[in-house]
């Protein structure tokens, strides 16, 4: 077992009636990527946030390496936990380069003075930070014109361009918010590889996604979040088989939902849309099941 | 722009533009008004008098015809840009022209001064615009095509056209400056005779931008950037040898500067931090103040008389402690409440001043009669003699200011440059990332309140030892006002915007004096008129003039890029889907 970087424990999360997490835990063991999923609202985003110190939880705690975190993004940031979001959120009037370079902003040690008198001590740490821009930018793949506006590139390297602002802030810790929503398959699969290549690098993972296939190919350990609860932890394989996920995140088996409709059919007037062929929901398991490799 | 070269043939383009050259040309050599008007005569010779002596020719005519002339070559020349040639070109024929047009109108009473009256008729103002629309319209057949990028050229080369390019742009400044002269009883027609003016400089610029040489020159200053600043500097100190260099024009000059460097500031934190600030003025006047209760004015409440560069000193940490204090509310409100907040400051300044808080501001009589600033028994107010040149007096302020304006310039350049300008940005753009990305941003937004703040009370401290008194009228929302649209006009976050914004705002209201009861109206509609149509700013940062217009920071149209990216997703995911296949 390696080391555990990040460890969640208990978090409890309530907005004034509604528990929006309840009791959950995560352990993120150093270099791995871990998975999380769970259908709309199951409270993913939430869990994200209090890792991130945007919420503090009402109960429970977040450690990483052992140190409980503080309740301020910026200071998160500084403790080793870097984010990206769930839309992809870049300086849109920045240059690609300048995106990074905000990145690098907590690494940089330049003061007021230093900023306004450009000696030599600063430009050094300019030039460092230039190259380590560049280096991060050519690491996922961004190899275009760095002066370009940030709002100007295409979709997909607008996402890549947000991994690499994150990892300028060199984190222990990733959190990627859907990195792949609204991506096609090749760009999905690039993504894949490139956060194999941020692991391989030392640095953990925590994915939240929509796309299961996506997840269980990535990820050592997958958790399944529903109604604010941990329903299912676990190694993917697992993870995929447990019926109890299945039915919480896709709904009934088809042979249940079979019976049911039959048994139904016995009692009262079946309703037209039961009955049909290409019924939604038994048609989104036959996909699930295709897609597993 | 896009909507009119859809609606004109191809075929019709060149055609329209050697007729709108033509009527240009035309134009100039017509009379303009068909009467003496009341204030005398129209300048260039511009009453009743077609065109004689060519070479005498001067003004706003003299424009005219030479741009028909360039339009009519332009139009049948190989250029690969001549539709954006010929559309600044158009569009400074239209300039003048109805400036003209207006004016005379008004000023002659109907619109019979510019057609036909008593027998006679001056029809150059009608066919000077039908001139410039035809250019226009044939420029959108033409087609506009991307800026042709000059090539580079050996260092020593290009040193050389740096050099002819800062000498013209002095050249530009000090024909702007003086312009239809002072305006006032000597010269009645100032105001139009300054517009039209500013109508051919647009024209002038849009052409050459057009040709690409302004973005070439541009360049070249950015890759050799000591040199041009160098060359800059000497060009400034260069002015009051120029037609420019008399007494009211260094004062007006010296004036322009000293707003130019408080909107450089101002810039700091609307520009690069995005923090609206209403009440910035104040800064200045809390400068100003400092520095004349400690110059050892007669009517200061405290005797102590310090030394220009001490007392500007201490009013910079003074003005920097209120910019702290102002900026603290920043931490918890944003956009319109802090809009509100600073307004509340600024207003709260200006009523304290007036009531002569504390003695510290003299009330409704102001300090008055503040002593010059004097280094080495040299006074600034006196005139100076400077390689065999008789200089007028003011112009110590002005290079002083030059000076100033040089600092101010440095410290904003430096900091956009830095880890702390960058925050600031990011904070303007988006500040919870921002602080994802681990800014503090509370401590970021006060350091920008204070270095704004001390640049504002600088240029106060200078403000009040030019003007001589400390007037807390001098400081009010309207200039606080002035000042953001000076930062919004010129283009927020460029250097060159702010000071072009601030000369735009305060040299106006000079030369428009003639048209005192319509003064804030032009000046409103002016703004309105380049906020519709150039919302960029005059000067934009370069990835903001991206983003307003449309364009790719390269100059390419963003509908094409994008599009270009859409084909080739679509042809990836084909290809993906063939591949599976």
């Amino acid at each position: 077992m390696t080391e555990t970087v990040l460890e969640a424990s208990g978090v409890t999360m309530i907005f004034g009636g509604l528990t929006a997490l309840n009791d959950v835990t995560m352990t993120l063991g150093e270099g791995r990527i871990v998975g999380l999923i769970g259908p709309n609202g199951a409270g993913k985003t939430t869990f994200f946030n209090c890792l991130t110190g945007l919420y503090t939880p009402t109960r429970g705690s977040v450690r990483l390496r052992g140190a409980e975190l503080p309740s301020d993004p910026a200071k998160v940031t500084v403790a080793g936990i870097a984010r990206t979001f769930q839309n992809v959120r870049l300086f849109p009037n920045m240059s690609v380069l300048e995106n990074v370079l905000v990145g690098r902003h907590i690494q940089m040690k330049q003061g007021p003075v230093a900023s306004l008198l450009h000696g030599p001590g600063f430009r050094r740490s300019e030039r460092a930070a230039r190259a380590r821009s560049r280096e991060l930018l050519e690491f996922v793949g961004l190899t275009g014109d760095e002066s370009t506006a940030a709002r100007n590139l295409p979709y997909g390297d607008q996402r890549r361009l947000e991994i690499a602002r994150a990892l300028a802030t060199e984190p222990a810790v990733l959190l990627l918010d859907e990195p792949t929503a609204g991506m096609n398959p090749q760009e999905t699969e690039a993504a894949r590889q490139l956060i194999f290549r941020i692991r391989d690098t030392g640095v953990s993972v925590v994915v939240i996604e929509h796309d299961t296939k996506f997840i269980f190919s990535l990820c050592d350990s997958v958790s399944v979040l529903v109604q604010g609860e941990v329903l299912v932890e676990g190694p993917p394989e697992t993870v995929r088989d447990d019926p109890r996920v299945i039915e919480a995140y896709l709904g009934k088996p088809r042979e249940e939902v079979e019976a049911e409709v039959a048994e139904a059919a016995t009692t009262v007037m079946p309703r037209y849309s039961d009955t049909q062929a290409g019924d939604p929901k038994t048609e989104v398991i036959d996909r699930y099941r295709e897609d597993q490799p | 722009m896009s909507r009119l070269t859809a609606m004109v043939p191809r075929t019709l383009g060149r055609p329209l533009s050697a007729i709108g050259g033509l009527l240009l040309l035309i134009a100039a050599l017509l009379p303009w008004a068909t009467f003496v008007l009341n204030e005398g005569a129209y300048p260039e010779k511009s009453t009743l008098q077609f065109f004689d002596a060519p070479f005498e020719l001067t003004g706003f005519r003299w424009h005219l015809l030479l741009f028909g002339v360039a339009a009519l070559v332009v139009t049948f020349v190989p250029l690969p840009s001549k539709g954006r040639v010929l559309r600044a070109v158009g569009w400074g024929g239209l300039a003048i022209s109805l400036v003209n047009a207006v004016f005379i109108t008004s000023e002659g009473g109907g619109i019979g001064a510019i057609t036909a009256a008593d027998g006679n008729f001056a029809f150059g103002s009608i066919v000077g615009f039908i001139g410039g629309l035809a250019l226009i319209f044939g420029s959108a057949g033409i087609g506009l095509a991307e800026i042709p990028r000059l090539p580079d050229l050996p260092r020593v080369v290009e040193y050389l056209v740096l050099l002819v390019a800062f000498a013209a742009t002095l050249w530009l400044v000090s024909e702007t400056l003086t312009a239809g002269g002072s305006a006032g009883v000597s010269s009645p027609y100032a105001g139009a005779v300054f517009l039209a003016f500013l109508g051919m400089a647009g024209g002038l610029l849009g052409a050459l931008h057009g040709v690409g040489v302004t973005g070439w020159i541009s360049q070249m200053s950015e890759r050799h950037r000591a040199f041009s600043v160098i060359v800059l500097l000497v060009c400034a100190a260069a002015l009051p040898f120029t037609s420019a260099g008399t007494q009211y024009w260094m004062n007006v000059a010296g004036t322009v500067g000293i707003y130019a460097a408080t909107a450089i500031g101002l810039n700091i934190v609307v520009g690069l931090a995005g923090l609206l600030d209403l009440g910035y003025v104040a800064f200045m006047g809390i400068g100003a103040f400092v520095s004349a209760n400690l110059s050892g004015a007669a009517a200061a409440k405290l005797g102590i008389t310090l030394p220009f560069p001490v007392a500007a000193v201490i009013a910079a940490v003074i003005v920097g402690v209120f910019g702290v204090i102002v900026g603290s509310p920043t931490l918890r409100v944003r956009g319109d409440y802090l809009a509100i907040v600073t307004l509340a400051f600024g207003e709260i300044f200006t009523r304290s001043a007036q009531n002569n808080v504390g003695d510290l501001t003299g009330g409704a009589n102001a300090i008055p009669s503040i002593p010059p600033i004097a280094v080495g028994g040299l006074q600034f107010n006196e005139p100076i003699d400077l390689f065999g040149t008789k200089l007028p007096s003011g112009v110590m302020y002005y290079f002083l200011i030059t000076l100033l304006v040089a600092l101010v310039m440095a410290v904003f350049a430096n900091l956009k440059n830095s880890r702390i300008g960058r925050a600031w940005i990011a904070i303007r753009e988006d500040e919870d990332v921002a602080r994802a990305m681990g800014i503090k941003t509370g401590k970021m937004k006060i350091l920008a309140f204070l270095t704004g703040s001390m640049l504002a009370g600088l240029a106060g401290a200078v403000f009040a030892h030019k003007l001589g008194t400390a007037s807390y009228d001098a400081f009010t929302f309207l200039q606080s006002v002035t000042l953001l649209a000076a930062v919004i006009l010129g283009g927020m976050g460029s250097i060159p915007g702010a000071v072009m914004g601030a000369a735009l705002l305060f040299v106006l209201p000079e030369k428009l004096r003639e048209f005192e009861d319509y003064r804030l109206l032009l000046f409103g509609l002016a703004l309105i008129l380049i906020m519709r149509f150039r919302p960029q700013g005059l000067v934009p940062d370069r990835l903001r003039r991206a983003e307003f217009a449309g364009e790719t920071p390269d100059g390419k149209p963003i509908e094409e890029v994008e599009e270009q990216a859409v084909l080739e997703h679509e042809h990836e995911l084909e290809s993906s889907k063939g591949s599976k296949a």
